[in-house]
């Protein structure tokens, strides 16, 4: 079900000169008709040739890199996809779970990038979300592992900014025990002095 | 004129820098661009992994066609629009299932030259909004695209009314600015 259209001038109100409003108007429609954006898969969640140099490489070289990504098989990590990329810093993901926001943060989205577990039995995750608005007053977002929907395990916290932000947080669960421990994960939502925290994202 | 911040560089700097074979400006100008180039390529194929096929290629071209862009023919948004469309006409022309049988009865579709309108003008407020200060296009965004009331917007960031209301005035005469600049 797409948003419902909001009122120019319940948005606006009337005051201003004709040209002000009409100039607001534009905008107004314009916004309207362009819809909201498509949110990226975890596929194109980097530019091509940051995630893989091939494809960048020329026409005729990027059959056979296509046939070595056609390789690339989807995990039983809940709705994942197997990568294995490094990227500038070292982190190697090894699988991208795609995150959407739910209730009135249906626009918003994430991409969960699960590492390889370290020697200390550590799993590295690399978390970019867009469109969780800021908290004022110190709230804070916390993701955390899920079972059947319910939050189970928490994985940390972070603080958001509606452009995007790209947090590093480390867990210490067997995350090779998906889906039989946990199946999904959930973003809660946590406002200072309010017992209550709302899910935001899920996958 | 679009807002861009001192740390900011411009679309224009950005592509010089591609041009010049600098990754992460290339990452950042992805970055600026993918989502408005994916709702293109939705549009113009209907197919969402064809789609993702087409912003790829759109990209790899704008990295190789990096050196081709004049600075003094226009600003970087219909240059890349351009580039894109191109890759996505390519993905489409590739298609190798046959086209559908034509219906007898008359499409209430828009035609060609009104899709590539509606195109163009959801391009660029993609891409218009990613210039607004975060505060502005964040109601704009909760207004528009999660369908939230003033109130409830209000509410939500723990802000008050009056705030919302000045902030969606200021993005909506932001936004309108950076676009009649270059829709006319």
């Amino acid at each position: 079900m797409s948003p419902r259209t909001p009122d120019f001038f319940d948005l606006v109100g009337d005051e201003g000169t004709p040209e002000e409003l009409g100039q607001l108007r534009r905008a107004h429609d314009m916004l309207v008709a362009a819809g909201p954006p498509p949110e990226l898969s975890p596929r194109l969640a980097e530019a091509p040739g940051l995630q893989s140099r091939s494809s960048l490489l020329p026409r005729r070289r990027r059959g056979a890199a296509f046939l070595l990504a056609a390789a690339v098989v989807a995990s039983a990590f809940g709705i994942g996809l197997l990568i294995g990329d490094r990227d500038s810093s070292g982190f190697t993901q090894s699988r991208a779970v795609p995150m959407h926001g739910v209730g009135q943060l249906a626009s918003a989205h994430a991409t969960l990038a699960v590492g390889e577990q370290d020697s200390a039995g550590n799993y590295p995750l690399k978390m970019t979300v867009r469109g969780l608005p800021r908290l004022e007053d110190g709230g804070w977002y916390e993701l955390l592992l899920s079972k059947g929907g319910r939050p189970t395990l928490s994985c940390g916290s972070f603080a958001a900014a509606a452009q995007g932000v790209t947090v590093r947080l480390s867990v210490p669960y067997d995350l090779s025990q998906f889906p039989k421990l946990f199946d999904g994960w959930v973003v809660v939502q946590h406002v200072p002095k309010q017992r209550h925290a709302p899910l935001v994202m899920t996958t | 004129m679009p807002r861009v911040s001192a740390i900011q560089p411009t679309d224009e700097e950005l592509l010089a820098r591609v041009a010049d074979g600098d990754r992460d400006a290339f990452g950042d100008l992805y970055q600026r661009y993918a989502r408005a180039v994916l709702g293109l390529a939705i549009r113009r194929l209907g197919d969402r992994g064809r789609a993702e096929d087409a912003v790829q290629e759109a990209f790899a071209s704008v990295w190789r066609a990096a050196r081709s862009y004049k600075r003094d023919r226009g600003p970087v948004a219909p240059w890349l629009y351009a580039v894109a469309r191109n890759a996505i006409a390519d993905r489409g022309r590739a298609r190798t299932e046959p086209p559908a049988e034509p219906t007898d009865t008359p499409s209430d579709e828009p035609g060609p030259p009104e899709q590539a309108e509606q195109s163009w003008v959801a391009y660029r407020v993609h891409r218009a909004m990613e210039e607004l200060p975060e505060t502005e296009r964040t109601v704009l965004e909760l207004a528009y695209w999660s369908g939230l009331s003033q109130s409830e917007i209000s509410d939500y960031l723990a802000i008050p009314l009056g705030t919302v209301k000045t902030r969606t005035r200021s993005g909506l005469r932001r936004l309108s600015e950076a676009l009649e600049e270059e829709l006319g």
